[in-house]
């Protein structure tokens, strides 16, 4: 990956697919939190490190997770 | 007169084993959070309802063998019931009977070996099994679905995931068919489930002895370095790893069987599957889980007093919700009786939701999408034999008794 190490990054949570299994809350707590349905949302893109962030995404058992750098767009997850 | 008083209180009665749809589907109509007097339990069938109790587990106590096991249903032979207590044992320190903070500690352990981007390294594996098992079949022109294809597909993978010796197969499958009965309804299933419990414990113990400490990545030695960390006892260990040789088993074999018996019975669906098998499996796959899913109903324990509803529910009585009447909910899915492989978005329930949501979905979806792939690619059309489909009495699982089924080879 050609992303710089302190990258602004863009974090989606699809909420078709999210479950509400709350691995990135654990993985990743600054950063996800819980709306009313129980399903994960990004609360702080910047409330976690890079590898937190990809760990949860990773993690995801459904995939509703993905990364990319916000400045050049690079998709670093999936 | 309650509506509900017209509809049978007996869900082991023929019609609700056979058509569960039917029955349930009606109650979600009439009263989503429904009590049903006869077995002491909560029955719910609303989609939104059920997806509110999945996520708000620190609700609903998933220790239900533990804490509020009813007795055998259907009986059992009178001579085998002190065998319950040996059964309960094994399943109660399984990780699905857990609630948290247990639950998560352990489900960390595992979560990793199930990740989508884990389970896709298993796809090449799982194509060349289900290749293999068709090569034998094919020529045939006839096969029970359910003992050929079915049944021997998940136990190669989870042999494979055990890293079992080629010489131990037969042995695992032979226990992977004894610990099926755990969904069975004959007097004497205590006998060959308890032989088959007695028989993993007997054979996972010296290889989880072998393996602690080491550097395996198989799934025995996944769960050993469980114990090493601190999570798991060396009795969870062995009953997590009968866990998984039930929970991968009974499960795929029932996707298998009820995904094909929906695309035999709809062969305008079954077309637009052969017509382009790779590009339509993953959705079809989806659609065969929403439809007729492989586990109807799973149960948990009232944990404090909820209302839902209009209902109370109280701290420990016990609560079913049946995904399968979910799953046809007409408030989520537009044409809910319909069988449509190419449904999207399709947020069906089979695989629960929220913290306990199925461990083995990505291999489940794997599987799915491998056979009907491989049917579709090889097979020009099913005919069902001919005799109606019997199902196990189960309240829990959707499970054929056979599926006999013939082509022209």
């Amino acid at each position: 990956m050609n992303a710089k190490p302190n990258a602004r990054l863009r974090i989606e949570v699809d909420h078709l697919c999210c479950v509400g299994n709350a691995m990135c809350l654990a993985l990743a707590p600054g950063v996800f939190a819980h709306n009313e349905s129980r399903q994960s949302e990004v609360a702080n893109p910047k409330g976690g490190s890079r590898e937190e962030i990809l760990d949860a995404a990773e993690n995801c058992p459904t995939g509703a997770i993905s990364v990319s750098d916000a400045d050049t767009g690079e998709t670093l997850f999936p | 007169m309650p509506a509900t008083a017209t509809l049978t209180d007996d869900l082991f009665a023929p019609e609700v084993i056979a058509d569960p749809y039917t029955y349930f589907g009606r109650l979600r109509e009439i009263e989503p959070v429904h009590w049903n007097e006869r077995f002491s339990l909560w029955l719910v069938t609303g989609y939104d309802e059920l997806v509110w109790i999945l996520r708000h587990n620190e609700l609903f106590s998933s220790a239900v063998i533990r804490d509020a096991a009813a007795p055998p249903y259907p009986p059992v032979d009178p001579a085998d019931v002190p065998l319950f207590d040996e059964i309960r044992d094994f399943r109660a320190d399984q990780l699905v009977e857990k609630d948290r903070p247990e639950h998560f500690d352990q489900r960390s352990v595992v979560h990793g070996y199930f990740t989508p981007k884990a389970m896709e390294k298993w796809r090449p594996f799982v194509r060349a099994a289900v290749e293999e098992l068709l090569d034998d079949i094919q020529p045939k022109g006839a096969m029970d679905v359910l003992t050929e294809l079915a049944a021997p597909l998940p136990v190669r993978i989870i042999a494979e995931m055990m890293g079992v010796p080629y010489e131990d197969r037969d042995r695992l499958r032979a226990m992977a068919d004894g610990i099926l009965y755990i969904n069975r309804g004959e007097p004497y299933r205590f006998r060959p489930l308890v032989e088959a419990i007695r028989g993993i414990v007997d054979y996972a113990a010296p290889l989880v002895e072998e393996r602690i400490g080491g550097e395996g990545s198989d799934f025995i030695s996944v769960l050993a370095g469980g114990e090493t960390c601190g999570v798991f006892t060396r009795h969870q260990v062995l009953v997590n790893t009968g866990l998984l040789l039930f929970a991968g088993h009974e499960t795929t074999m029932n996707l298998i069987c009820n995904g094909l018996l929906s695309l035999i019975r709809h062969p305008e669906q079954w077309e637009r599957l052969r017509a382009d098998p790779e590009g339509m499996a993953r959705l079809a796959t989806e659609e065969c889980l929403r439809y007729d899913p492989p586990v109807k109903s799973t149960q948990r324990i009232v944990a404090e007093d909820v209302d839902l509803g209009g209902r109370t529910m109280r701290k420990g009585q016990r609560i079913r919700w049946i995904m399968a009447a979910a799953n046809r909910d007409p408030e989520v899915f537009s044409r809910a009786d319909e069988f449509d492989i190419g449904r999207q978005p399709n947020p069906h329930l089979s695989f629960g939701s929220g913290i306990h949501y199925c461990l083995g979905a990505t291999l489940a979806r794997v599987e799915g999408q491998e056979v009907f792939r491989a049917l579709a690619e090889r097979f020009e059309r099913f005919e069902l034999a001919g005799r109606p489909i019997e199902y196990q009495p189960s309240l829990q699982f959707r499970s054929v008794k056979s599926l006999p089924v013939r082509w022209t080879a």
